[in-house]
């Protein structure tokens, strides 16, 4: 009987199948560590949180791990900065390890030009031997390195003090110059100390938001959800010539005409000083020049302003008086900013106008530098480059005898002037006085401004080293010799995110092949290069981390506070400063100047100005478009060596460049939605699609940087205070493509 | 792990290179495999069910179950929506989807317009809708789909499905993934074993801004809402399936509003076994009809010439259609479940319908072997009346359930929605087809029937008496599919203009190629007729070259009626 049934049961089941093999591969289950449901195929058998590996932001990841080995993710939900939430690119983080392009052995370009496989001692001897060659001909600083923002400050800072105290390098300098010296070089001057002052919490608690030349919804996700949970209806004014994403949602946006946002801010100042909304007690207690200050904005009328930005005067007037007469009133500003020919003085504007209205050091106030990459807070603290370790200077003495005595190495291998800057390494290859050039997890070849000359430039190195997780990248395929590194989730290390947090990276995946952590690469290197007696306490992260602890006692950025990893793995990161005998709450929020005391010697911000300049290279008739550029979608990364590697996050962005242009363009020229055109500056042009939209204004152009063609166009103008690339402007004009054009 | 310092001599310029593998190295490469986070990092979390995130989902989610006349329904909070798409990746992530494939079930386009002045954009996530009236569950020809009675979800079971891919082409919205790999597709279930226990779906638990909630609608209020066309601007009408999902605003989206991918006209994937299970049923069953309406419209002896051979050829091409088809199929081996959706289906009753026309078809075939078939398996052949009545009733058999067959292939289509595949285009198009091929390869077998039969002269005339005719039907073929081009007029970017846009653009070639051959063919037709002069070789071999070129116009045009289709979707993004 029973086998009657279980044979009907079988013939009803191959008609209609309600179950079976397939059904069971999506099956959901209680994933238990407060995860809810997750794939039945990947339930953990542990978690840890590590912090993500992209931006600034720092979001918590919880890591799922079954046998120690990471199997999946979701944003940790009690991590303090993004509250459960994370945007696609963390969502996505572990799939840029599975690519089939890592690096896994370390290469060295043969005679015909082809990289090819070789063991690690004989690459440590190839580094050696040639960058010695180098330098006993051309001197010790005609090798240079460049850095990054992307890997941990304990690695960058056995990078930076290899380079410098090991191998005697002078010039070294990060892609943190690309995003974030004008930040630095704007708080420094102002506040005497690189200090962003704010904490996320700020998002929460301002009444009057106002974000220069930063789409937050798009760059940085997790900060707009900090906005959107913000109980007090702030109003939020976005300044930017687009209308992104981020403008949509703002209560008010100006899209004021491209670079003129100095010439905003300052008619903005001085129409605050005209209405009295001026805080005179903070500003006579706290600051100086703010007299010197009034002087100069005085020529800056509303009128002026009005010619300048094209916008309406009432809404000039709107931002002033929501800055003037608001409570709490935060000012943010990201790469709109700090890529910027003036972006120093830019910056220096915002944050005279929180010093003028008494906005810092409260909640919810603030002049306040939102960072780009994850590491890259770490990076202006420790890597060594234009800072001496800890944020101090190379140019004084008893700077490089702190250094000295702390880390017990002979003062005299610490060079006792500033680094290159980027640029000045580039214009060094140029010159022939920088002939080796040491690459580590970045990819100049794609990003520097102005492409093509940076291709050639590399192309004239002696010897080109490169040390990066992919073979793949446009730097790699140019390399002499290529180093496997270890990506993030298969090393230690701490990163520390915009508002000053210091947090965790876990090792939850194994490095494929001879891949290793960049920290003991450099290791290794030390030792080949007959300096490994100099690193010897710096045996692994960790015991490098207390190294920086002792490096950063008594300075503004005081991180002593803190035991260990395992402290700031149950604190969910720490900010900066965390004096010792300081005890965290987890999850606090930290913010600086509550007292009104920067770090001048005389404890007072200044107020610094300059007039603003014009632009590098205005349009022409001839080159009548500006081209604007930025983060195309929340799913890409920078030059998009990680991000691509997931297929999920290529369906997420137009996989052909694409540039946007004001409708009004397109029909007066002719231009069709999709169709191919060609964007040309005057030092390159590339290909890509029409994408006719209001969200740009007539006679201006956006392209997303990820495009690697995109800084073919991008006009090599500097801040002169910061030398950071000005990517945000340049004249290019457009056509449509023909068929004979070699694009 | 401290390393030993002395393991590792420094290298000099001009030192031999040492080959052996150094102590150091070894114990690095070593560490880097050893995973720490465990051993280093306790856990700091208890097993508790459903963690702290639920404090953050909570609004999001209805109190208590759907009642009667109600069901769950997404809500999508368009002035949260921000388009940072960490949606789409939880949505993979969380649910476990095919990373190799990029698997995704829930997607963001971007909506955008307005004046210099006032721009607007406005990014727009969407999943499945769970319509009250599923067009997936609908066309699904083995009931793989199934509407939750209660919450009103629209579950997929994936073990049951055969993986036609007919449901792709049933869902205005993109909905059902197919999947290569497992030769099935998957879609969203709204996270319905999560909901049982009080979990949000994971786009729900996902959005950094809230902007996706589940709630509960009133199946009335959504019946009302769909007469309104007022869904979402730029989403297909929904009319169509009734979807439940609702987007909401405080703002006006301006009148000029359009997806971002509005301009944007690519062709849709060519299905080959349906252009050949589609060309060579309507040639078997044009075949068929043709044959059946000469024999009793005509009634002219030379008719019966060479009907053994073409029952033959009509069959064979019938059964390499029905072939063809299951190469269609992600599952093959699970073909027969295919007549299960008989009650909604056109796709079941097209396989039921075929099915009966193949059967009786063989029969009919049969039938004009049976002399020979006696003769070889040495019986004695049933008398002459009974065989003629029974060629009859099969012959019309034969005509009827391939008529059945061939309106089931067009209803198939026209209940996609498509205007493309609109209800008299499809119609016009599959009976010209049958009739232009039926009456080609009507001629060829007259023909070759003569040839083995000896009744040479008879045949050439039957032949040749539907040159005129066959030349007229393939202009006329022609003409009609031409008439697609006059949406090139059109102002507004529609489906059909932008089918026309195809076919005069990127799908110019093979488009060109099908007026091209078709001309030819009808060419043929029309000058055969007037050469009496040419041997019966040479006029077979010409005759055949006609068939060729006019076959081959149809399964272009075929290939075009899939390649050229432009379907509505919801709005998507920026470029390819």
């Amino acid at each position: 009987m029973s086998e009657k049934r279980d044979l009907a049961e079988a013939a009803r089941a191959l008609l209609h199948q309600r179950k079976g093999p397939l059904t069971a591969e999506l099956v959901r289950t209680p994933g238990g560590f407060g995860l809810g449901q997750v794939p039945a195929e990947r339930k953990p058998d542990a978690t840890t949180t590590a912090v993500c590996g992209f931006c600034s932001t720092g979001c918590g990841l919880e890591v799922h791990l079954k046998d120690g080995e990471a199997v999946g993710l979701s944003p940790a939900r009690d991590y303090s900065v993004n509250f459960g939430m994370a945007c696609p690119k963390g969502w996505e983080a572990l799939a840029p390890l599975k690519s089939n392009d890592r690096a896994l052995y370390p290469m060295l370009r043969n005679e015909k030009g082809a990289l090819v496989r070789l063991s690690w001692d004989a690459a440590l001897e190839a580094f050696v031997r040639r960058f010695r060659a180098i330098q006993e001909k051309h001197g010790p600083d005609s090798v240079a390195f460049l850095g990054t923002g992307q890997i941990p400050t304990e690695e960058l800072a056995m990078l930076g003090a290899f380079a410098k105290f090991g191998m005697g390098m002078v010039h070294g300098d990060g892609n943190t110059r690309q995003c974030m010296a004008t930040a630095v070089v704007a708080y420094k001057q102002s506040f005497g100390f690189d200090a962003p002052p704010y904490t996320y919490e700020d998002f929460e608690e301002s009444d009057v938001i106002v974000l220069v030349g930063s789409n937050l919804c798009i760059a940085h996700p997790i900060l707009w959800e900090r906005i959107t949970r913000n109980p007090h209806q702030p109003e939020i004014v976005v300044i930017d010539p687009r209308r992104t994403e981020t403008a949509m949602a703002a209560s008010l946006h100006l899209p004021l005409a491209p670079k003129s946002d100095l010439t905003l801010l300052y008619a903005v100042a001085r129409h605050l000083i005209a209405r009295g909304w001026v805080d005179r007690e903070f500003i006579a207690a706290h600051t100086t020049g703010f007299e010197e200050f009034a002087e100069h904005v005085e020529p800056f009328t509303l009128a002026h302003a009005v010619e300048a930005t094209g916008l309406e005067e009432d809404a000039i007037k709107r931002l002033a008086q929501l800055i003037g007469t608001g409570k709490r009133v935060s000012l943010w500003w990201t790469m709109g900013v700090n890529q910027s020919h003036e972006g120093v003085r830019l910056a220096q504007a915002m944050i005279n106008l929180a010093l003028m209205t008494g906005n810092i050091g409260r909640p919810g106030t603030g002049a306040n530098s939102i960072t780009g990459q994850c590491n890259a807070m770490g990076s202006r603290l420790f890597s060594n480059t234009t800072n001496l370790l800890g944020g101090r200077a190379f140019e004084s003495a008893s700077d490089r005898a702190d250094v000295a005595g702390i880390l017990g190495i002979p003062v005299e291998r610490i060079p006792d002037r500033p680094s290159l800057a980027y640029d000045q390494i580039m214009e060094g290859i140029h010159s022939g006085k920088i002939r080796g050039l040491w690459v580590v997890a970045t990819n100049t070849a794609h990003s520097w401004i102005n492409q093509a000359d940076a291709h050639d430039l590399l192309s004239r190195l002696d010897f080109l080293v490169v040390q990066d997780m992919y073979t793949s990248t446009e730097t790699a395929q140019r390399a002499h010799l290529l180093l496997p590194a270890a990506g993030w989730g298969e090393k230690e290390g701490t990163f520390i995110n915009s508002e000053r947090r210091v947090g965790l990276l876990k090792k939850v995946a194994r490095a494929p092949g001879e891949a290793l952590a960049d920290f003991y690469i450099v290791k290794l290197l030390a030792q080949a290069w007959g300096v490994g007696e100099l690193f010897r306490r710096w045996s692994d992260p960790e015991a490098t981390f207390q190294i920086l602890k002792e490096l950063s006692r008594g300075r503004p950025c005081d991180l002593t506070g803190v035991d260990d990893y395992a402290m700031l793995d149950q604190a969910r990161g720490v900010q900066w400063p965390l004096r010792a005998g300081e005890r965290v709450v987890p999850q606090s929020q930290r913010r600086l100047f509550a007292d009104g005391r920067f770090y001048h010697s005389d404890e007072k911000a200044r107020f610094l100005f300059d007039p603003p300049r014009p632009v590098p290279e205005a349009t022409s008739k001839e080159y009548p478009f500006v081209l604007l550029t930025g983060r195309g979608s929340s799913s890409q990364w920078h030059t998009q060596t990680r991000t691509a590697k997931s297929a999920v996050l290529r369906r997420l962005y137009p996989n052909e460049p694409y540039v946007e242009l004001s409708p009004d363009d397109s029909e007066r020229l002719g231009i069709t939605s999709g169709e191919w055109l060609v964007v040309e500056s005057r030092r390159g042009k590339f290909r890509a699609r029409a994408h006719p939209t209001h969200v740009v204004r007539p006679g201006q152009v956006f392209v997303p940087m990820h495009y690697p063609e995109a800084n073919q166009l991008t006009f090599p103008a500097f801040d002169p205070h910061s030398r950071q690339p000005a990517y945000k402007h340049c004249a290019v004009r457009i056509r449509r493509l023909e068929a004979s054009d070699q694009v | 792990m401290v390393a030993d310092v002395s393991t590792l001599s420094p290298a000099r310029p001009g030192q031999k290179k040492d080959r052996v593998r150094l102590p150091l190295v070894q114990q690095y490469l070593d560490e880097q495999q050893r995973l720490t986070a465990v051993e280093r990092f306790s856990q700091r979390h208890d097993a508790e069910a459903l963690g702290p995130g639920a404090r953050f989902y909570k609004d999001l989610l209805p109190l208590e179950k759907p009642g009667k006349g109600q069901q769950l329904a997404f809500q999508v909070d368009l002035d949260a929506c921000t388009g940072c798409k960490a949606c789409v990746t939880a949505c993979h992530q969380l649910n476990g989807l095919d990373g190799d494939e990029a698997e995704t079930w829930r997607s963001v386009g971007l909506l955008h317009g307005g004046t210099p002045a006032e721009p607007v954009q406005q990014t727009v996530t969407t999943a499945c809708h769970h319509c009250l009236d599923p067009a997936c569950m609908k066309g699904c020809p083995v009931g793989a789909y199934e509407k939750d009675p209660v919450t009103g979800i629209v579950k997929h079971l994936d073990d049951q499905c055969i993986g036609c891919q007919y449901c792709t082409l049933t869902c205005p919205y993109e909905v059902p993934q197919y999947s290569k790999k497992r030769g099935i597709v998957r879609k969203c279930d709204m996270c319905s074993d999560r909901l049982a226990v009080g979990e949000a779906p994971a786009c729900v638990q996902a959005c950094p801004n809230g902007a996706i909630a589940i709630h509960i609608v009133d199946v009335a209020r959504v019946l009302e809402d769909a007469k309104g066309e007022a869904f979402l601007p730029g989403a297909p009408s929904p009319n169509i399936t009734v979807p439940t999902t609702t987007y909401k605003t405080r703002r006006v989206l301006p009148r000029n509003v359009v997806p971002a991918d509005f301009h944007r006209v690519r062709s849709s994937h060519n299905h080959a076994p349906l252009v050949m299970l589609l060309v060579l049923t309507q040639l078997s069953v044009g075949t068929f009809i043709a044959d059946l309406l000469l024999d009793k419209l005509a009634g002219a002896e030379s008719v019966d010439i060479g009907r053994q051979y073409r029952s033959v050829v009509a069959l064979a091409m019938g059964l390499l259609a029905l072939g063809a088809s299951v190469f269609h199929l992600g599952r093959p081996q699970y073909a027969f479940r295919a007549v299960l959706g008989l009650r909604t289906s056109w796709m079941s009753r097209e396989v039921v319908a075929f099915g009966l026309f193949a059967k009786s078809a063989v029969l009919y075939a049969l039938s004009f072997w049976v002399d020979p078939l006696s003769a070889l398996v040495g019986v004695k052949p049933p008398p002459v009346s009974l065989l003629s009545t029974t060629q009859d009733v099969l012959g019309w058999v034969v005509a009827a359930s391939g008529i059945l067959g061939v309106f089931s292939s067009m209803m198939l289509y026209q209940v996609t929605s498509r205007r493309w595949w609109g209800a008299a285009r499809t119609s016009v198009r599959f009976a010209l087809t049958a009739a232009v091929l039926g009456l080609a390869t009507t001629s060829v077998t007259l023909l070759v029937g003569g040839f083995f039969d000896y009744t040479m002269s008879g045949a050439r005339v039957a032949s040749m008496s539907l040159m005129l005719p066959l030349g007229w039907v393939a202009v006329l073929k022609l003409a009609t599919d031409a008439v697609i081009l006059f949406h090139l007029r059109a102002r507004g970017l529609g489906e059909l203009k932008r089918t026309a846009s195809l076919l005069v653009g990127e799908l110019r070639g093979p488009a060109g190629s099908r007026a091209v051959l078709g001309a030819l063919g009808a060419a043929v037709a029309f000058l055969l007729p007037t050469q009496p002069a040419l041997g019966t070789t040479a006029l077979l071999i010409w005759l055949v070259i006609a068939w060729g070129l006019l076959v081959g116009g149809e399964i272009l045009e075929r290939t075009l009626f899939f390649r050229a289709l432009s379907s509505p979707k919801m709005p998507g993004a920026i470029g390819p």
